[in-house]
């Protein structure tokens, strides 16, 4: 058995049962967070939300899935048939790929390379090509229009998340996810770092092109964006991938500021309960929190979040970031 | 056996996909393929152990030149049978100089020779193995390589300041937001609570819009005029 | 070796750069070019304080050196850069484009851009030190952008500039290839053991060159020069015209005197046929020209042929011979930049009715109008000519001198030929001024102070040089004992 784990064979096996490991429950997941995002909105709004399929409507999210996918899939003429289909498949992929340095609990990673933040940046920072793709390849005014403000935004506020993502590795000292994770065993970094937390959410509403920052679909606008000429399996995976951002998002937030896997005290009753559930746990509550977003805050204007991203959150976080740098080096602070 | 593999496949997609860069008919698919080639650079990088010169590659390069790129060719509506027929034209120039660059790699190749401690050297992106890729870069980048380091950023300041010098144009009579004085409005100054009686018209009560500025009250009039003149046509 | 103390003039002139530019943003109004640009000039001559108290020596892990060499060019550029500002003092007033804040700040920057590029020590620190200076140069010949011709200058420049810059990178990877370094220290060590110029290392060393001649404008790398000259507002073409070719012509001369100072036998010859290429396409293009920016294009094309004859003699196998030409190159580079820059003083005081005026036409009857301006033309334009005593007649004299020893009689020929065809148009420009009549449009606009100046400063020394030659003199030969001793 050893000798076939060993062998190149073994290595791919090994490689593709993590992956399942991981991918499995992740689609599971996502299919119950589009199901908990019209639960909770109907709650905002003080109404029901899906209840008939299944009890309190839980099976809603296959009936979708099953109607998306048996429709008839249409392609617009004059569309760029492959880059129409490539597409989703990339946001799709890109959404799912991101997931393999995520540490659910103590070393529980399918690759835990030294990079991991930077990995996990990279990613999200190539999840605008299925949409410029889509937009272009849609051959749609509207479509080319969400892709373009879907871009100019992914791109602005980037440049922030990552000066954020600096000043968490100026505390952690590393860039390996599980030693960032470890690194908040004391105090989780949102306490030092609030300002940072903030920016980091919001930013991250913004990369996943969520309401109040969902100009790129704004569907009183653009009908729905760069998705507008999308139907069954391509609509489908567009939905996929947007959920599966948002639950990467939460992740990365729940990783960076709130201790990862780390119980939020070191004593008994906390430590009875495994790293993966404090995980889940507090993934879950940014979910919710980017739900509860959704209902509460109207759409920015498109020039106001440029100004946000540009002259408020850059020069915020880079301030910050001097700021950080300059006392963890008076304190000696400074992770070795 | 498995680096090699990936190493194999890696080099033969980014040299078909650097190809296919040139030889693409549409803009847009050159350009994806250039990302194509930009990714399997970066895989290249990872099996030589340089894994944050890969990470950054795809973060700077593919993540936000190149969707820059992909923007401008998107937006420009590129004619592809001009573009062809200039290439008939320029061809034997370019060739030329291909030929040229190509004949003087060779006297390159020719006269190579490799130090005997340099093919180790080549497979070496943590020096001494003590530390990490990130580390190793750090460790020179901000001590030996300082002043280069900060060369380069004030190149960068250049740029900024150039581009910014070059393109931004305050039109004057741009009413801009100041979103400071928005959110510094008490109610008090701009809501007026009246009790209307049933049957009275607003004006009789004293509601009215604050008189228009003068010059707003000009730009107001201009088109008005027009349209007069306009209807004994 | 983190000494960094030793690039203080380089630290402080970026400090400062920074500390102005915040100066000028922060204040949100629209009359900053002023106050800015005498900001700009206090701290130029500051760094030139700083660079005369400069000690010898190499730092920041050998990449930066500082020697009589690079501080005798430092002082050169930075008196360049600071009367190349002031002459843009009361031009760029007169329009709302140019008297932007920015300027100033690029020129700071552009002149950051030089000092490092005199005192590289590495081919790294070489190449940021001439991007730097390229960039802002890029954005100052488009600084007009209402103008078309403004914008073509820095769009040809642009993108003519990248190809050059290409083409060095091409060369210094080659280098960097065969040697295995990038440090000039190193790679003069290694070109001494090996003896051996590979064909390679000749292509490299090819490809360095080009990049390079781009750069200082010199034959067959000039084609951009005449159009960027003639399109960027005049102030920006009096600064292309004086620091950055005096700092890219040290730069050179570090560059194939020391790594590359073995190879003198193979960059001698292709230095020989730029020299002799530029002289002549300098002297003959030069006279059908009507627009005398363009004019004054071609001159320095000229003059770069001149200056790179002490570069050829620098490659003779003789070390007296060789301190020679470095000399009477860096004299040469000196007089000229002086001389250049007080020409342009009376070009940017070339105006009617407010708005600026370039062709040679213009100038007709001057000598009525304005008797100063006219005969401080008369020296810079004779000077330039050749006409002893004034000081190009000694910095002319010394590059043949140069020449004749090292056993280039061929080249100091074909320079004083050329120097007889260019006599004409500088000498036309002379009669246009004195002898002939006042066209139509009227006489020109009073000159302003700041361009009084610029012009009594560049004209008595040019004027005057030969009375005190000593210090200028004094100061080349030390600069040539640290490179070429």
């Amino acid at each position: 058995m050893d000798a076939f784990l060993a062998s190149p064979v073994g290595q791919v096996a090994i490689t593709v049962a993590h992956s399942l490991a991981i991918l499995v429950p992740l689609l599971i997941a996502v299919a119950y967070v589009t199901w908990a995002e019209r639960k909770v909105l109907a709650a905002m709004q003080l109404r029901k939300g899906p209840n008939v399929v299944g009890p309190f409507g839980l099976l809603q999210p296959f009936a979708d899935a099953l109607k998306a996918m048996f429709k008839e899939t249409v392609i617009p003429t004059g569309a760029n048939r492959v880059l129409f289909m490539l597409a989703p498949m990339i946001t799709v992929t890109l959404a799912l790929i991101a997931w393999a340095v995520i540490p659910v609990a103590d070393g529980w990673a399918a690759a835990d390379i030294n990079v991991g933040v930077l990995y996990l940046f990279a990613i999200s920072s190539l999840g605008v090509y299925g949409i410029i793709i889509a937009g272009w390849a849609s051959n749609s005014k509207y479509a080319f229009l969400g892709a373009l403000r879907s871009a100019a935004q992914m791109v602005s506020y980037e440049v922030s998340i990552g000066f954020v993502i600096v000043t968490v590795l100026l505390w952690a000292g590393s860039l390996n996810l599980n030693e960032i994770v470890r690194a908040q065993e004391r105090v989780w970094f949102f306490i030092p770092l609030f300002p940072m937390f903030v920016v980091f959410f919001i930013s991250a509403l913004a990369e996943t092109n969520r309401a109040p920052f969902d100009l790129p679909e704004g569907e009183s606008e653009l009908v729905a964006g760069f998705f507008v000429e999308y139907s069954t399996i391509g609509f489908t995976l567009f939905f996929l991938g947007e959920y599966a951002n948002i639950v990467l998002m939460s992740a990365m937030t729940a990783i960076l500021f709130l201790g990862g896997w780390q119980p939020p005290l070191h004593v008994e009753p906390f430590t009875w309960i495994p790293g993966v559930v404090w995980f889940i746990l507090k993934t879950a509550f940014f979910v919710f929190v980017f739900i509860w977003v959704r209902a509460t805050f109207p759409r920015y204007r498109y020039d106001q979040l440029m100004r946000l991203g540009w002259k408020v959150f850059l020069p915020l976080s880079l301030f910050w970031l001097v700021v950080t740098a300059a006392l963890l080096k008076l304190t000696g602070w400074l992770p070795a | 056996m498995l680096a090699a593999v990936a190493f194999y496949a890696f080099s033969a997609v980014l040299i078909a996909s650097a190809a296919m860069v040139v030889v693409a008919r549409n803009p847009v698919h050159s350009v994806l393929f250039l990302i194509l080639a930009f990714f399997n650079a970066a895989g290249l990088m990872l099996i030589a152990g340089g894994e944050f010169l890969a990470m950054i590659l795809v973060i700077v390069y593919v993540g936000a030149v190149a969707v820059l790129f992909l923007f401008v060719v998107m937006m420009l509506d590129v004619d592809f049978a001009r573009m062809r027929e200039g290439f008939q034209r320029y061809a034997p120039v370019g060739a030329l100089v291909g030929g040229v660059l190509l004949v003087e790699l060779l006297f390159v190749l020719g006269s190579w020779r490799f130090a005997p401690e340099a093919p180790g050297l080549r497979l070496s992106p943590n020096p001494g193995a003590t530390v990490g890729n990130t580390e190793a870069l750090a460790r020179i980048l901000y001590t030996d390589n300082v002043l280069l380091f900060q060369a380069a950023g004030v190149i960068l300041l250049v740029a900024m300041i150039g581009a910014i010098v070059l393109t931004l144009r305050e039109r004057p009579g741009t009413r801009r937001q100041v979103i400071a004085a928005q959110v510094a409005r008490a109610p008090a100054e701009t809501v007026v609570l009246r009790q209307v009686p049933i049957g009275a018209g607003l004006k009789n009560i004293g509601i009215l819009r604050p008189p228009p500025a003068a010059e707003e009250r000009e730009a107001l009039s201009e088109p008005e005029r027009h349209g007069h003149g306009g209807g004994h046509h | 070796m983190m000494n960094w103390t030793l690039a203080l003039p380089e630290a402080a002139l970026a400090c400062a750069g920074l500390a102005i530019l915040g100066a000028g943003v922060l204040p949100r109004r629209h009359d900053m070019f002023f106050p800015i640009s005498m900001a700009v000039i206090g701290a130029l001559v500051l760094a030139g304080v700083l660079v005369l108290g400069q000690g010898d020596g190499a730092a920041l892990a050998g990449q930066y050196v500082s020697d009589a060499f690079a501080r005798f060019s430092k002082v050169l550029v930075l008196i360049g850069a600071a009367l190349a500002l002031t002459l843009a003092l009361d031009f760029n007033q007169t329009d709302r484009d140019l008297a932007r804040f920015e300027y100033p700040v690029l020129i700071l920057f552009a002149a950051i851009g030089m000092m490092l590029m005199v005192s590289a020590n590495d081919l790294m620190t070489l190449y940021l030190g001439l991007e730097l200076q390229s960039l802002a140069a890029y954005v100052l010949a488009a600084f007009n952008r209402d103008s078309e011709r403004s914008a073509e200058a820095g769009l040809k420049y642009f993108v003519l500039g990248a190809l050059a810059s290409g083409l060095l990178l091409y060369g210094m990877s080659l280098v960097y290839g065969f040697v295995g370094t990038t440090s000039f220290d190193r790679l003069a060590e290694a070109l001494t053991a090996e003896h051996a110029a590979s064909l390679g290392l000749v292509t490299a060393l090819v490809f360095v060159l080009a990049g390079l001649a781009f750069k200082i404008s010199a034959v067959p790398f000039h084609m951009w020069a005449p159009d960027v000259y003639e399109g960027a507002p005049t102030p920006v073409t009096a600064f292309f015209a004086s620091a950055p070719k005096l700092a890219a012509v040290a730069l050179l001369t570090r560059v194939l005197t020391q790594p590359f100072g073995e190879l003198s036998a193979q960059w001698g010859q292709v230095l020989w046929l730029v020299s002799a290429g530029s002289m002549i396409l300098g002297a003959f293009a030069a006279i059908g020209q009507r627009n005398i920016k363009r004019l004054m294009a071609y001159s320095s094309i000229g003059n770069v042929g001149y200056a790179l004859i002490g570069l050829v003699a620098a490659a003779s196998a003789d070390p007296a011979v060789r301190s020679e030409g470095v000399r009477a190159l860096l004299f040469y580079m000196a007089i000229y930049l002086l001389m250049t820059i007080g020409a342009f003083a009376v070009l940017a005081a070339m105006r009617r009715r407010g708005r600026p005026v370039e062709e040679i036409e213009d100038l007709a009857g001057l000598a009525r109008s304005d008797i100063g301006m006219a005969v401080w033309m008369l020296v810079f334009m004779f000077a330039m000519a050749g006409v002893p005593p004034l000081a190009g007649f000694w910095s002319k004299l010394f590059v043949f001198r140069a020449a004749i020893e090292g056993g280039y009689v061929w080249l100091a020929v074909i320079g004083v030929l050329t120097s007889v065809v260019a006599a004409y148009y500088y000498v036309r420009i002379v009669r246009v001024m004195f002898f002939d009549a006042p066209g139509a449009a009227g006489a020109l606009d009073a000159r302003p102070a700041s361009l009084t100046v610029v012009m009594a400063a560049t004209g008595l020394f040019t004027a005057l040089f030969s009375v005190a030659p000593g210090p200028l003199l004094a100061a080349a030969q030390a600069a040539v004992a640290a490179i070429a001793g």
